[in-house]
């Protein structure tokens, strides 16, 4: 295998790589909190309710 | 249609005549940064020449940005926006009409600040006048629709001074670059021709697609 | 259901991109000048190509919510934006670390990579927008309509090779050339990760539309707290 630009193309191969990891990251991070958004507001909904 | 734009047109430069609060701003702040750049840049260095295409549109995009913000900000009092939209004129003749007044207003700027920098920084920009004022229109009439439409779009954020220079700037970029290879070919005194006139057909290209963009979409904007 | 479904596309797509990872690196023949760095290609062109069909989804679902008023296009159209977004950062990041390599500069103002930067900025714009605004169907109006003006300076990045001359390097693929420019080994490849790539962005897509379904869910009961 050639082994020219070997160092940049590791980068590459890693930088594409770590910036969809940090987009999935995000995504879940910001799911859980609506997640608890949505059952903080759904259990004050139930407590005034009753 | 063209009648009603025509009204809109005259409405929006008679209210602009009579207080001249943005064209004022506009004009004192277009002069302020020519002055500053007249200490960023020696004045007397041939380099300024290269320069002078950027520097100008610069100016006129961060001027120009100040007058658009004004066009749907002045019809907020009073609910006359709502009143605007609910009433006969179509969208796009409201769109064409303010875009016309926009674009009169940064004409009238460049006007002034075209031989404020011609004597400031001893160059002529008028050699080839017919050159500087199909730039000047075309340039001006890219901020001016989509600084409008998208003034438009901000109208009613809270944060509109903010929103309208970050979303208008990219999208005018290749106008702007266009303009500034022009005026630079016009200050050196030579005719585009050439390997030149693929930027005059940008300018035209964007001109003619962003406009008929904004005429399709100003009703989806605008009416609820 | 859906659940399994997506966690089983989610594994697939990552078994394909191994798979493809080891035939980039161990079966496929060296380019001529570039040494290894030609492989960044393989993710560069289909990142790009992945970001271009979702910012054509995007617009399409944008101008189909903008006619119909139909909210779950809005909510598609922001999902599939934002990892859209994602895509272009990648793009742009292995775009700029070949051009170092090979042209030695890391960014260049030629017609393309200006158009492609345009992109980034005008549905990051997109997306910071629609944060401003609390009414829905205003935001999706407003948004859409940006959505759609956006969506030109898409068109215009991918033709920017055909009508300007670029520093970019030109038409290779033969589905643009008619053939001949590239090892078909290589355009093979490129599709592979291209197929890999939409497998998971679909994921992706999917899960953030749960989310924005979720927000309004959270915007709807919200509502309704403070009107009881």
């Amino acid at each position: 295998m050639d082994q020219r630009n070997f160092t940049y193309m590791f980068y590459g191969f890693a930088a594409a790589w770590l910036i969809l990891a940090i987009y999935v990251v995000s995504l879940v991070s910001r799911g859980r909190k609506l997640q608890d958004q949505l059952e903080t507001l759904k259990r004050t909904l139930s407590q005034e309710k009753l | 249609m063209l009648h009603l734009s025509w009204v809109v047109f005259l409405k929006d430069v008679r209210m602009e005549f009579r207080g001249k609060e943005a064209l004022n701003a506009s004009l004192a702040f277009a002069l302020v940064v020519l002055i500053l750049f007249s200490f960023a840049f020696d004045p007397t260095s041939e380099q300024i020449r290269e320069i002078t295409g950027g520097l100008l549109w610069i100016l006129f995009a961060f001027s120009g940005v100040l007058l658009v913000n004004r066009s749907f900000v002045r019809e907020q009092s009073n609910d006359c926006l709502d009143i605007l939209i609910v009433s006969k004129v179509p969208a796009s003749s409201l769109l064409l009409g303010k875009t016309l007044a926009n674009l009169v207003f940064i004409l009238m700027i460049e006007s002034v600040c075209l031989p404020v920098f011609s004597v400031l920084y001893n160059i002529n920009l008028f050699q080839l006048p017919l050159w500087l004022l199909g730039t000047c229109m075309l340039a001006s009439w890219a901020i001016a629709i989509l600084g409008t439409v998208f003034a438009a779009m901000t109208v009613k954020l809270r944060l509109r001074e903010l929103m309208l220079p970050v979303m208008l700037y990219p999208m005018i970029i290749p106008a702007l670059a266009a303009a500034m290879y022009l005026t630079n070919l016009v200050a050196a005194g030579k005719v585009p021709e050439g390997d030149d006139l693929i930027w005059v057909r940008l300018l035209v290209g964007f001109d003619i697609i962003f406009t008929t963009l904004a005429l399709g979409l100003i009703d989806t904007i605008l009416v609820d | 259901m859906i659940d399994k479904l997506l966690f089983g596309v989610g594994l697939a797509s990552g078994l394909y991109l191994v798979r493809n990872l080891y035939t980039m690196l161990v079966v496929l023949p060296d380019e001529a000048a570039q040494g290894m760095i030609y492989r960044i290609m393989f993710f560069h062109i289909p990142s790009w190509w992945t970001c271009f069909l979702c910012f054509l989804i995007a617009g399409s679902a944008s101008a189909y919510s903008i006619t119909k008023k139909n909210f779950r296009a809005d909510s598609l159209a922001v999902a599939v934006t934002e990892v859209g977004l994602a895509f272009t950062f990648v793009g742009l990041a292995t775009g700029m670390i070949w051009a170092k390599i090979i042209w030695g500069i890391w960014w260049t103002w030629d017609a393309r990579l200006t158009w492609a930067f345009i992109t980034a900025l005008t549905y990051a714009a997109y997306l910071m927008m629609r944060n401003m605004i609390p009414d829905p169907s205003e935001r999706m109006r407003v948004s859409g309509a940006l959505n759609v003006f956006s969506f030109a300076s898409v068109v215009i990045c991918y033709k920017a090779i055909d009508w300007w001359r670029t520093q970019h390097p030109a038409a290779v693929m033969s589905f643009r050339t008619g053939g001949g420019n590239i090892d078909p080994a290589m355009e093979g490849m490129t599709y592979h990760n291209f197929f890999a790539f939409i497998l998971l962005c679909t994921v992706m897509v999917v899960v953030r539309l749960r989310q924005e379904e979720t927000r309004r869910e959270i915007e709807g009961l919200r509502r309704l707290a403070y009107a009881g």
